[in-house]
């Protein structure tokens, strides 16, 4: 799945999950701040967490499960990038 | 010794003087704070000051031990090997450290217990009773050790190299007695830091101190013996009023003593230049009990959240996916944490369920907004926002009988007198200057979250220091005159 493929699917969980239609509006800049803006919550942020390993059949590392890697769309799409490449190399 | 005790009056001055004059430098700062720390608790439990500086020396010693066997550039053998040399010392070091506190805390809950059931079954049983002192803060130093281990297990913080600071870290003199609980990401950076003195800290942290202590001396400690502990001692000599009476009074009372002494701890950080974790944002203003607990002991649940919760829901076990009855599990933890009792337990089950409960309607709720967008501005609406509060704070209200009562008959008790089935009895005093201005002062903080509050506090703000200064000058006096000094009890200082 390429990043433009993977971004929309997150903005179709988002917009299933918690802003029915709303989710592009919700999250403005994709380096904006999920938390800040309102676009998940904790409990969401879990959710997220464990919608993508299914999704994309990856274990993620509690060490990387932080804000630095989940806040924002750019951080989640960089960080599925990287641990896709490092399982390909 | 507390932060709200009169030798406060003479301890603070004492360490904040010697800790600003003395040398810039962070071992003279951590030592002062240390020295101050060991004293406090000293005050408080001083033969088991020993036990405190073990338990810090263990988690520091793995948290080291830790730092030195990294997963990164080794060979993938070296790796595997490592890994389960790191579990097995974490597994060692939050062992002893639940250790020390199953042993100090719920010994006793669980042998009786276990006494209990034997006993039922007609298997009675008589084995010695351990009554062991409870040691100062040790709930709230083990989460602080525990969730140090486990950022360091996976590498997500590095091992504290300094132990002063690490000590100072974990028993902080102002967060021992009632928190909030340090995170190490955010709280051993400043202990490795210089702390230089600013006027807006300094200003902030009497602020913060002054409206802390003004919760927790004049409203908290208003509310305990005029409304509350009549109506818990004999639920059943009152009448329904009363009986309700004395439960919002619980409820004022449990807020403004532990948001109080937080924000007080808060205050006391800041002027030593160190910023501790908010702990309470508005709880009562909650529309759901999600967000209730979001904004009541967020050290405590983020705590939960982050070490129970989020393992628990993301990983390889039943669990995983299935909020709802992670939800009960770690709510059954917070309960038997704040305290070795059945009627603690009672209430951390009830709010899992709650909670259970509040996640399958959203669930729910989701359906029908998938279905129809009109579900969406439904639920933004004012009567449903309206219905949301007062479920939510209705629940979190009634599930303080548990919580308060020293046991199931007098909760059980309390529930039949706010039904009409006490004596009728009414409270033996009114409300009186005091207790109209303690419950103003209660309202005027949550009417503060509004526009016309956050008006009035801008606006006080900008009125010249002077004025302000007197402002405060006045206040304290206020509080000089109408708190009694020596006779404040910490209801979570015994958690």
């Amino acid at each position: 799945m390429d990043r433009g493929a993977l971004r929309q699917r997150i903005i179709d969980w988002l917009d299933d999950q918690y802003h029915f239609g709303e989710a592009e509006q919700k999250i403005g800049d994709d380096d904006a701040s999920f938390l800040d803006r309102g676009v998940l919550d904790s409990l969401g942020f879990v959710a997220l967490i464990v919608w993508l390993e299914d999704l994309l059949h990856l274990a993620i590392d509690r060490r990387n499960i932080s804000r630095e890697n989940f806040d924002s769309m750019n951080k989640i799409l960089d960080y599925v990038e990287r641990r896709l490449a490092g399982e390909r190399s | 010794m507390s932060l709200a005790g009169l030798e406060m009056v003479f301890f603070l001055p004492a360490v904040l003087l010697l800790y600003w004059a003395g040398p810039r430098h962070r071992h003279w700062q951590n030592g002062v704070l240390a020295v101050a720390s060991a004293l406090f608790y000293f005050t408080w439990s001083p033969r088991l000051l020993g036990l405190l500086a073990a338990a810090i020396g263990v988690s520091f010693g793995a948290g080291r031990w830790l730092q030195v066997l990294p997963l990164e550039g080794v060979s993938q053998e070296e790796a595997t090997v490592r890994r389960r040399r790191r579990r097995w010392i974490v597994t060692g070091a939050v062992l002893a450290e639940v250790g020390i506190l199953g042993v100090f805390k719920y010994a006793g809950f669980f042998t009786n217990s276990l006494a209990a059931i034997l006993d039922a079954l007609g298997l009675p049983v008589s084995w010695p009773v351990l009554h062991l002192a409870l040691p100062l803060g040790i709930s709230y130093t083990t989460l602080i050790q525990v969730g140090y281990l486990l950022e360091v297990y996976w590498e997500r913080t590095p091992a504290c190299r300094d132990p002063l600071a690490y000590g100072v870290f974990v028993a902080f003199f102002p967060q021992l007695i009632a928190g909030p609980i340090a995170r190490a990401r955010e709280q051993l950076p400043q202990y490795l830091e210089v702390r230089r003195p600013t006027p807006e800290a300094v200003a902030t942290g009497s602020r913060e101190f002054l409206l802390g202590f003004t919760l927790k001396a004049f409203v908290a400690d208003w509310a305990a013996p005029h409304l509350v502990d009549p109506v818990f001692q004999s639920p059943l000599a009152f009448g329904a009023a009363a009986a309700w009476a004395g439960l919002l009074g619980y409820a004022v009372q449990l807020f403004s003593d532990f948001a109080g002494y937080s924000l007080m701890a808060l205050g006391v950080g800041r002027l030593f230049g160190v910023v501790l974790p908010v702990n309470f944002r508005h709880p009562y203003l909650s529309k759901s009990l999600a967000e209730f607990w979001r904004r009541w002991h967020i050290s405590l649940n983020t705590w939960l959240f982050d070490y129970l919760f989020a393992p628990l829901t993301t990983g390889r076990s039943w669990f995983r996916g299935k909020a709802g009855p992670a939800f009960v599990v770690v709510f059954l933890v917070s309960g038997l944490w704040h305290g070795p009792t059945w009627t603690y337990v009672l209430w951390g089950g009830l709010h899992g369920v709650a909670l259970w409960v509040h996640h399958a309607w959203d669930e729910t709720y989701k359906g029908l907004c998938r279905r129809d967008r009109a579900w969406v501005a439904r639920r933004r609406s004012s009567s449903y926002l309206l219905a949301s509060w007062v479920l939510t704070q209705g629940f979190f209200l009634l599930t303080l009988i548990p919580f308060r009562a020293p046991n199931l008959g007098v909760a059980a008790d309390l529930v039949r007198a706010m039904a009409g089935g006490g004596s009728g009895g009414t409270l033996p005093e009114g409300l009186g200057f005091q207790g109209a201005a303690a419950l103003a002062f209660f309202v005027a903080w949550h009417v503060a979250e509004f526009r016309p509050g956050a008006w009035a506090i801008g606006w006080f703000e900008r009125l010249p220091a002077p004025v302000r200064g007197v402002a405060y000058g006045l206040w304290v006096v206020f509080l000089a005159i109408y708190v009694p000094l020596g006779a404040a009890t910490f209801i979570y200082g015994q958690f």
